[in-house]
């Protein structure tokens, strides 16, 4: 392990006083231990940085803040367990008690998407189909079975639940707007409807719907959460179909966290809670004490909606096989699961960085699932989770999901840098923020056109690969179009090794 | 005009599907033999249901405006995410009555089961008899009253709102305080007893409210 010469030390002239007043300062002088740095002619120089240790005694003390100590080699090879931001996440915790919380979703290395390849037709499989001459089936239906008025997606791609409160009410307009530009599905998340949610995502700017503006018109989900935020019957007729949310990929086993900083007069009424009072949602339904009492959620919601409009269920990353299976049997039409790169407006790190199971791992056991249970396809199954474009949609579909959710790459299609700060209520892009001088910056329809361009961007590149594989419909996708890289992605997903071309011993066992 | 709906071995869908039809009639409802029915009355907007006897759980889900009287006891999670209207039951409640309620008034005459009026935001919640655990957990709003004795954990991380209890709790939650009634609170409770039939006297109960509107992240 380097040792010397493991940091960058860079003395800032413009800002060091000594500089421009020799003499002035040397405090870094006198504080380093290693002589970093030394007086020449009056003057500061670094004139060993090699003998520098990373202890930044030199950045305490500057009065100037004059001084930038930066690893010279990626951290994780350097200084791994203790990277600088371990460090300072430590003195965090010492100086204030409080563990951390942020926004947007799990960082760091894990298995993923990136470790799985698309497989193109040759000869040994039908032919690849022309994606400039003809044409490939993308239309997803939920609720052909059981409800009066199924959904029907034109894209295999919907916007997950993102609350408003969590994003603000230009962001929920946006994403309404897209949802009716593209034929696809929003989702209120659980914070209440927002008053034009319901007319916008279908395409109208009115309530009576009478004046179109968007085609061809897509549709909305209500959330039935833990908070119950804003919930009535009115609330549940609002949408399009109701999901039901037991748990979400970047925060399982916890409820929604809303902080008070976000938590305004407009959002206080809407969940009915007082002005800058954190709305933290139950991890669990009060409600809900067995799984026979979340059938009977199921059954008591297709009764408001007058059987007509779809169930849904958001599990979050825990025992996919399980939970999917417990999911159906409860009667729903479609499945969500969220693997635990999913996004959050908030949440505690430790449980984002380290609580779940990613997305590559949860599809394959719900997929069996519902094989069991001989509902594959039947009821539909939406990967969500750190989705980011049309490669990982193809490798979730081809996995067996019936749809993906973009969330995060949503809020980024719409201008979001993915700083992790939405927890603060300070988007400067307004996407996250409920301060109305940075919502301002969001005007919803062209924040709704850069989505719509992303969502037709991703759904050619899915149609791209559905035919580049020999495919006119993305029904007919399989893990045979796909193979994993490594060992360790082809015994999570149970895909065939490339080179090896079979799949790993221990599934053949498995399945045997 | 009054009908009688029989649900003996009758389904939910099937029973609702009569009930909103007697509804939009005008008519008075009473529903017999419903106890194996859960999420009976969901999401009405109006009319006067009556329930002879015991009823599943779920009675009166989201209710935004309907008055359901049971003759009998309710089971779990009665009158639920109600928005308004009322729900009188002459009997006990089960767990979790009157949870997640926006407006509306519930009146449970006998005892009431733990997490009872759990994240309540504005309804006002009578219960003639004694409650369970956890009640009143972080209430957001409204009024609970409870006219006999409360178990552990009273208006744990209780945000806003005013509990009123008439006897003891055996331990009282988070954000917790006890305060003196004042002279608007006693005329609001003889309001409520004079409409409930409740013979008791306002001055011997107690009050308890927030200590913070904001006790979770500082």
């Amino acid at each position: 392990m380097a040792i010397v010469g493991a940091f960058c030390v860079t003395l800032h002239n413009d800002r060091c006083i000594n500089s421009r007043m020799p003499g002035k300062c040397a405090t870094c002088v006198e504080v380093c231990p290693y002589e970093v740095y030394a007086i020449d002619e009056g003057e500061v120089v670094v004139q060993n940085f090699n003998a520098c240790v990373g202890c930044r005694i030199c950045v305490e003390f500057c009065p100037y803040n004059a001084i930038r100590i930066n690893p010279a080699e990626p951290e994780h090879l350097s200084r791994y367990l203790w990277t600088f931001a371990q460090v300072e996440e430590i003195h965090y915790k010492s100086l204030t008690g409080q563990y951390l919380l942020r926004g947007l979703g799990t960082m760091g290395p894990l298995p993923h998407f990136d470790n799985i390849v698309v497989v193109p037709s040759q000869l040994a499989s039908p032919p690849p189909k022309d994606k400039y001459r003809e044409e490939c089936k993308m239309e997803v239906v939920i609720g052909e079975k059981r409800a009066k008025n199924p959904i029907r997606l034109r894209l295999p791609i919907i916007f997950p639940a993102m609350s408003f409160g969590a994003l603000s009410r230009e962001a929920k307009l946006a994403l309404a707007i897209c949802a009716a530009r593209t034929g696809i599905a929003t989702n209120t998340g659980e914070g209440g409807v927002v008053e034009e949610e319901p007319y916008y995502s279908k395409g109208f700017l009115d309530k009576e719907m009478t004046r179109r503006k968007w085609s061809p018109g897509g549709y909305l989900i209500v959330q039935w959460s833990t908070g119950r935020w804003g919930v009535s019957a009115d609330y549940v007729n609002a949408g399009d179909g109701v999901e039901i949310k037991i748990g979400q990929g970047a925060k399982p086993g916890m409820g929604g966290h809303l902080l008070g900083a976000k938590v305004t007069e407009e959002i206080a009424k809407v969940r009915g809670i007082p002005v800058g009072s954190d709305a933290l949602s139950p991890c669990r339904y009060y409600d809900a004490l067995t799984f026979e009492d979340v059938k009977k959620q199921v059954e008591f919601l297709r009764d408001v909606t007058n059987y007509e409009k779809p169930i849904w269920m958001k599990l979050g990353p825990s025992r996919p096989y399980e939970d999917v299976r417990m999911a159906a049997l409860a009667g729903v039409d479609a499945i969500s699961i969220d693997g635990m790169a999913g996004g959050t407006g908030a949440s505690p790190d430790v449980v984002t960085q380290g609580v779940g199971i990613p997305t590559i791992a949860c599809i394959p056991p719900a997929v069996r699932a519902l094989n069991d249970l001989g509902l594959h396809r039947k009821v539909k199954l939406f990967a969500l989770g750190g989705i980011r474009g049309g490669l990982d949609a193809f490798k979730a579909l081809a996995l067996g999901a019936d749809g993906v959710g973009f969330g995060t790459a949503a809020e980024i299609a719409m201008g979001c840098r993915a700083c992790m700060a939405c927890h603060k209520g300070g988007c400067p892009y307004g996407i996250t923020s409920q301060d109305p001088k940075l919502r301002a910056r969001l005007d919803p329809e062209a924040a709704a056109e850069r989505l719509t361009n992303f969502i037709h961007a991703t759904a050619e590149e899915i149609k791209m690969l559905a035919m580049l594989s020999g495919h006119d419909d993305i029904k007919e996708l399989s893990e045979e179009d796909l193979r994993a890289l490594d060992i360790n992605t082809a015994a999570i997903t149970g895909l065939k090794l490339v080179g090896y071309e079979r799949r790993l011993p221990l599934w053949e066992q498995h399945e045997s | 005009m009054s009908r009688v709906l029989n649900a003996r071995g009758q389904d939910l869908r099937t029973v609702s599907r009569e009930l909103k039809r007697f509804i939009e009639e005008e008519s008075a409802v009473t529903i017999k033999n419903a106890s194996h029915l859960h999420g009976l009355c969901a999401g009405l907007k109006g009319g006067e249901i009556t329930i002879e006897g015991d009823t599943g759980d779920y009675l009166g889900v989201l209710n935004d405006g309907s008055t359901i009287k049971v003759r009998g006891n309710a089971g779990k999670y009665v009158a639920d995410n109600l928005t308004r209207g009322v729900v009188l039951v002459e009997g006990d409640a089960d767990y979790g009555a009157a949870q997640y309620c926006y407006g509306g008034t519930v009146f449970i005459r006998g005892n009431a089961g733990d997490f009872t009026a759990t994240m309540n935001k504005g309804a006002t919640i009578v219960i003639g008899q004694d409650v369970g655990d956890e009640v009143a957990t972080y209430m957001l709003g409204g009024d609970l009253i409870i006219v006999g004795n409360a178990g552990l954990n009273l208006g744990n991380y209780l945000i806003r709102g005013n509990i009123y209890i008439g006897g003891q709790w055996a331990s009282l939650g988070h954000n917790c305080k006890q305060e003196g009634l004042t002279p608007e609170d006693i005329t609001k409770l003889e309001g409520y007893f004079a409409q409930y039939e409740i013979a008791i006297e306002p001055k011997q109960f107690k009050k308890i409210t927030p200590q913070s509107a904001k006790p979770f992240y500082k």
